[in-house]
């Protein structure tokens, strides 16, 4: 076997364990510094794999009896995810004063979590779905309750754990009757066979129940339930890297499961997908309009996102596919930038609530430009990023609605859920600044990595906004694998 | 073509500028002006150094880059280059660059220099994609974006009501003119199916009536882009207005470059305009160039009366290209940019040293104190009268021989009288203004202008006295009728080709200037005060209150507008926001809240929810 195959896992691995042990030898002071190492390791790996790793157009590459397959679509996620880590390691070293212990476990987490994500990529196996799976949640676990001190935070990690163990018994469960049925847990098997299973209620049984533990990944309705609660109490890089890595390795394998194992039951599955699509949307946009605290806002808005992500999904189309993906990339530098900022400014305050914005304008352009651009990407205007995912996604559905109308009603949700989210978008932009009165204009000093990867974040907005080209053709040669 | 970088250094030079001064160096005011001078002054030597490598020949080149291509969806950034734009980009780097100079001088100790130069770079960068533009819809954009930069500069001093009110009716106004563009942009569109003016001119060659009954409607549409920006009747309001911005401004904007960008449009796009659109054109052009000149005559402020002589000189470009006549119109709007800059610079001097006085009564014996400002105003004023051979002398001919070679004398006749009424007006500004006593006491103690400011001056009145004999014609003539062109005339015997070529045009031009100069000898020689209002009465004061056409707008547009605003108000405030949004808003946020009932914060609840939800879509798959 080629370990080549494997080496972005072998190098994380590797990297966490190197942050364990450091942390015996390091003194306390050094400690909160081997974030940065961590971060810088994993540009390391980045580099490395965009240097070292290729992979011809359309072909795959296969490890442990087809159970990892490496293939474009898995590169583009592991990278993806690659990116993600790197840039919750910045923000955590910045969020690392406010933890009293154990923060070298909290970046060696992260990369174990990462670790999960970039094998979820790869994952062509019922087996090495269900152990990336538990890789990610479990470590979240302990990412969510970081905050040993703070109740919200425990009862953040609890809530997961709970919800979470749940989604897990009904994936396993679904295993196992799949399992049962068909013999097989390898992806490409069951394709072999899955044509002829698409009538089968017992098959059709085990994969809801698969898909339930998915959809609790990526928080779509009616699956969402814990997401605000969690994305309120955890700590913000947690909170972060949930909403982007654990999202995107949902989303990966939601693609994989619904394109590669089982094609020709997700064709049937059209409306469902299209109604779960349109009320995960409307959910997500509606319940964020009341709220004033910023983290639970943004978990609002991430559920509004799984849906407006479910559209590619919907449109059973490689075009829907691609734009799922794109609107991975922008959701990336757009959510990650928000979350910096958030994290910059809550250690500052201690309240999360909207108007600990006020006066950010005056109290760093920086972080109020990033976190403005980065509203308005993820309302979806021009000229940034969102807006070109948005477009992509609702063309993909726009142009399977010939055949199925219900598509039509889709878009409309879809746009109408755009129009809805603005008003709560604005709310923070507004809040930025035209605050009436701001208590506290001390100015705000970002480290000089953080000024870095909220450039990054600034730059990559408004590159994938005004030129989406490169990244186009991409995500459309990668989907190539999938069916 | 070599050294095709160039023409994208020299558009995007300005814009770099702009875009730096905004950014990082508002507060290090000579960092900026060099950066904005630095920009514009590199735009014209490069622009020198690309005609140089690649001289102007027929044929049209295209540089262009996918700016957008999202599936069958493109849109492409692309850069014409043939004569007309190269000698276009020429003048506008030329004559921004001296401004530019000149303005660092003009604007000095002014708090605001670096918005002020990061604007004047905005706007560079628009008219260079002006210019430049390869199809409509970009020149649309850019278009626009002069529009902008120029609602800017008006505004420039936006503690001043006037200035700032002047602004917004520019720009107003210019959105009447871009509603008709932009609907002949999109009937071009249906029609031809391209907004590329090389495809569109290839259609059309392939085949004349290709816009078939559309095209006249086509070319007046069209045409409504360039009344509102190059201010045509009945558009022409905004112009003298817009004097309320720097005098720099007014030189560069108002009087040498964005407002000739409409007749630089009707000439980019003269293929597309059939005889039926070119005869109204015409029209419109002479009846502006009258009225405006007749306007002219009984204003008091400097700047007022030059604006409304670029509005006159405006109509007569635009008459030329009705009449046919794309070269002799352009080579008009050459020689003008640099004569109109030229005065507006100078009366920028004067009104330097006068205190930021602007009445010409206020003045008086400027002559002797300001020799520099006085002697290039002086060759401006020739130019600009049309006396040979001065460049003016040269391209107004080239018009007025186009409109009776055609056979057109009643546009003839209008385009002699209008040049009797500018010399006319222009040394009535030139007695009044240089000779005789100070009238006030601020010209009385006025002195000469720094040399930052003279030497752009200077330039300027070099270029206005040469315009004429260095082969402008001829190289527009290559654009536009490249069949009939010869070779390039010696600069000699160009000073002689309008008596040769066309002797009844050029005795009846230089007649007219010479009525118009003893008009004014007599009258105001030695007048104090104006002796017209005395002997014209009602017919001065009609123009002196330009016609009431403002008055007249007042009553009519703006009070029928007012009108439906009113209405528009009611229903906006009951019904939309009343019924519609506030309806839906409420309900959404209804909504909203009872959906946050769900989420409870109990663990049980959440379990129950999720299970709850499984059991759903197994319902939907199975049942």
């Amino acid at each position: 076997m080629n370990t080549l195959l494997l080496s972005h896992e072998l190098l994380v691995l590797a990297l966490g364990l190197l942050v364990l042990l450091a942390d015996l030898w390091l003194p306390r002071g050094l400690r909160r510094h081997l974030g940065y190492a961590a971060a810088a390791g994993l540009a390391g790996i980045l580099l490395f794999s965009f240097l070292a790793i290729r992979v011809a157009p359309g072909e795959v590459q296969y490890a442990f009896f087809e159970m990892y397959a490496l293939d474009g679509l898995a590169l583009f996620f592991k990278r993806f995810s690659l990116l993600a880590a790197l840039m919750v390691l910045l923000m955590s070293v910045e969020f690392a004063e406010s933890m009293p212990t154990g923060v070298s476990e909290y970046y060696a987490l992260t990369l174990f979590a990462l670790l999960g994500m970039l094998l979820a990529s790869s994952a062509n196996d019922f087996a090495l779905l269900f152990v990336s799976l538990e890789l990610i949640t479990i470590t979240f676990y302990v990412l969510a309750s970081f905050h040993r001190s703070r109740m919200t935070s425990l009862e953040a990690g609890v809530k997961y754990l709970i919800i979470g163990a749940l989604s897990t018994g009904f994936t396993v469960y679904g295993i196992a009757l799949v399992y049962g049925l068909t013999g097989k847990l390898n992806f490409n098997e069951l394709a072999a066979v899955s044509s002829s299973l698409g009538g089968n209620r017992l098959f059709l049984f085990g994969m809801v129940l698969i898909l339930a533990g998915l959809g609790f990944k990526i928080a779509a309705v009616p699956f969402q339930i814990w997401a605000p609660d969690v994305y309120q109490g955890a700590p913000v890089p947690t909170t972060a890297f949930l909403a982007v890595g654990s999202k995107a390795a949902g989303f990966v394998l939601l693609l994989r499961v619904l394109f590669v194992a089982v094609p020709e039951v997700s064709f049937q599955w059209g409306s469902l997908l299209i109604v779960l699509s349109a009320i995960t949307i409307l959910y997500g946009n509606l319940c964020a309009i009341p709220q004033r605290n910023l983290k639970r806002l943004l978990g609002y808005s991430s559920i509004a996102h799984a849906g407006y992500l479910l559209l590619g999904i919907a449109a059973l189309s490689r075009d829907g596919q691609s734009a799922v993906l794109y609107y991975l990339g922008g959701y990336l530098f757009t959510l990650l930038g928000a979350f910096t900022v958030l994290c910059l400014v809550m250690r500052q305050v201690e309240s999360e609530d909207i108007a600990s914005l006020a006066g950010l304008g005056q109290r760093s352009p920086l972080l109020a430009a990033t976190l403005t651009l980065a509203m308005v990407s993820l309302a979806g205007l021009p000229p940034l990023a969102g807006f070109v995912g948005k477009f992509l996604l609702l063309k993909s559905v726009i142009a399977q609605a010939p055949a199925q109308p219900g598509y039509y009603g889709l878009a409309f949700v879809a746009i109408a859920g755009v129009v809805i989210s603005l008003y709560y978008y604005f709310g923070v932009i507004r809040a930025i600044y035209w605050s009436r009165t701001a208590p506290d204009l001390s100015p705000i000093q970002p480290s000089a990595p953080i000024r870095a990867a909220l450039y990054a974040c600034i730059a990559g907005m408004f590159y994938l906004g005004l030129f989406p080209g490169t990244l186009v053709n991409l995500t459309e040669e990668v989907v190539k694998v999938l069916r | 073509m070599k050294l095709e970088i160039l023409p994208w250094l020299i558009l995007f030079l300005p814009l770099v500028a702009a875009g730096w001064i905004t950014l990082f160096t508002l507060r290090n005011q000579k960092l900026s002006v060099g950066l904005s001078i630095g920009a514009v002054v590199t735009g014209f030597v490069l622009s020198v150094l690309f005609v140089a490598v690649n001289p102007l020949t027929p044929a049209p080149q295209e540089l262009s880059l996918n700016w957008l291509s999202i599936g069958e969806f493109q849109v492409q950034f692309g850069l014409r280059l043939d004569p007309l734009s190269l000698l276009m980009m020429l003048v506008v780097t030329g004559v921004a660059g001296v401004i530019h100079i000149y303005s660092w001088g003009y604007m000095r100790g002014d708090r605001g220099i670096s918005r002020y130069f990061a604007c004047l770079s905005l706007f560079t960068f628009s008219m260079l994609g002006i210019v430049l533009a390869n199809n409509f819809l970009q020149l649309f954009i850019f278009w626009e974006l002069v529009g902008v930069s120029s609602y800017l500069l008006i505004g420039f001093w936006y503690e001043k009501p006037a200035a700032a009110d002047a602004g917004k009716k520019a720009f107003i106004t210019n959105r009447l003119g871009d509603f008709g563009f932009i609907l002949g942009i999109l009937t071009v569109w249906a029609a031809l199916g391209s907004l590329n003016f090389g495809v569109l001119a290839e259609k059309l060659g392939a085949n004349r009536e290709a816009l078939g009954g559309a095209a006249t409607l086509a070319g007046l549409l069209i045409f409504c882009g360039a009344v509102g920006k190059s201010a045509q009747f009945p558009l022409h309001v905004w112009l003298p207005d817009a004097m309320e911005g720097p005098t720099p401004v007014s030189a560069l904007i108002h009087a040498a470059t964005m407002v000739a960008a409409g007749v630089y449009m009707l000439c980019r796009v003269f293929f597309l305009l059939n005889a039926g659109a070119l005869e109204i054109i015409a029209w419109i052009g002479g009846f502006t160039a009258l009225i405006s000149a007749l306007m002219a005559i009984q204003q008091n402020d400097i700047k007022r009366i030059l604006a409304y002589s670029t509005l006159s000189q405006l109509g007569y470009m635009v008459m030329a290209v009705g009449l046919h006549g794309p070269t002799p119109a352009m080579f008009h709007l050459t020689t003008h940019a640099f004569f109109k800059a030229l005065l507006f610079l100078g009366a920028g001097s004067v009104i330097i040293a006068c205190h930021h006085e602007q009445d010409i009564w206020k003045m008086g014996g400027l002559g002797r104190k300001m020799p520099v400002t006085f002697w290039t105003f002086l060759a401006g004023t020739l130019a600009l009268a049309g006396v040979w051979p001065l460049s003016g002398f040269f391209s107004k001919d080239a018009i007025l021989a186009e409109a009776f070679e055609r056979h057109h004398y009643a546009l003839f006749a209008l385009g002699v009288m209008v040049a009797l009424l500018t010399t006319f007006y222009m040394f009535r500004l030139v007695f009044v203004v240089f000779f005789r006593p100070a009238r006030a006491e601020p010209a009385g103690h006025a002195v000469e202008s720094p040399q930052v400011m003279l030497w752009p001056l200077r330039i300027l009145a070099t270029l206005s006295i040469v315009g004429g004999v260095i082969s402008l014609d001829h190289y527009y003539r290559l654009q536009f009728e490249p069949a009939a062109v010869g070779a390039a005339l010696s600069w000699t015997a160009q000073l002689t080709h309008p008596f040769a070529h066309a002797p009844v045009p050029a005795a009846f031009g230089l007649a007219a200037a010479l009525a118009g100069f003893a008009c004014a000898w007599l009258l105001y020689r030695r007048a104090d005060v104006d002796p017209l209002p005395a002997r014209l009465g009602p017919v001065a004061r009609a123009m002196r209150d330009r016609f009431y056409f403002d008055e007249l707008y007042q009553a009519t547009v703006i009070r029928a507008h007012d009108f439906i605003a009113t209405i528009a108000d009611w229903a906006d405030r009951w019904l939309i926001a009343g019924l519609v949004v506030r309806g839906t808003h409420g309900t959404t946020e209804l909504i909203g809240r009872a959906l946050r009932l769900v989420q409870t914060g109990n663990l049980q609840t959440y379990a129950f929810l999720f299970a709850l939800g499984v059991a759903f879509v197994l319902w939907w798959v199975l049942g």
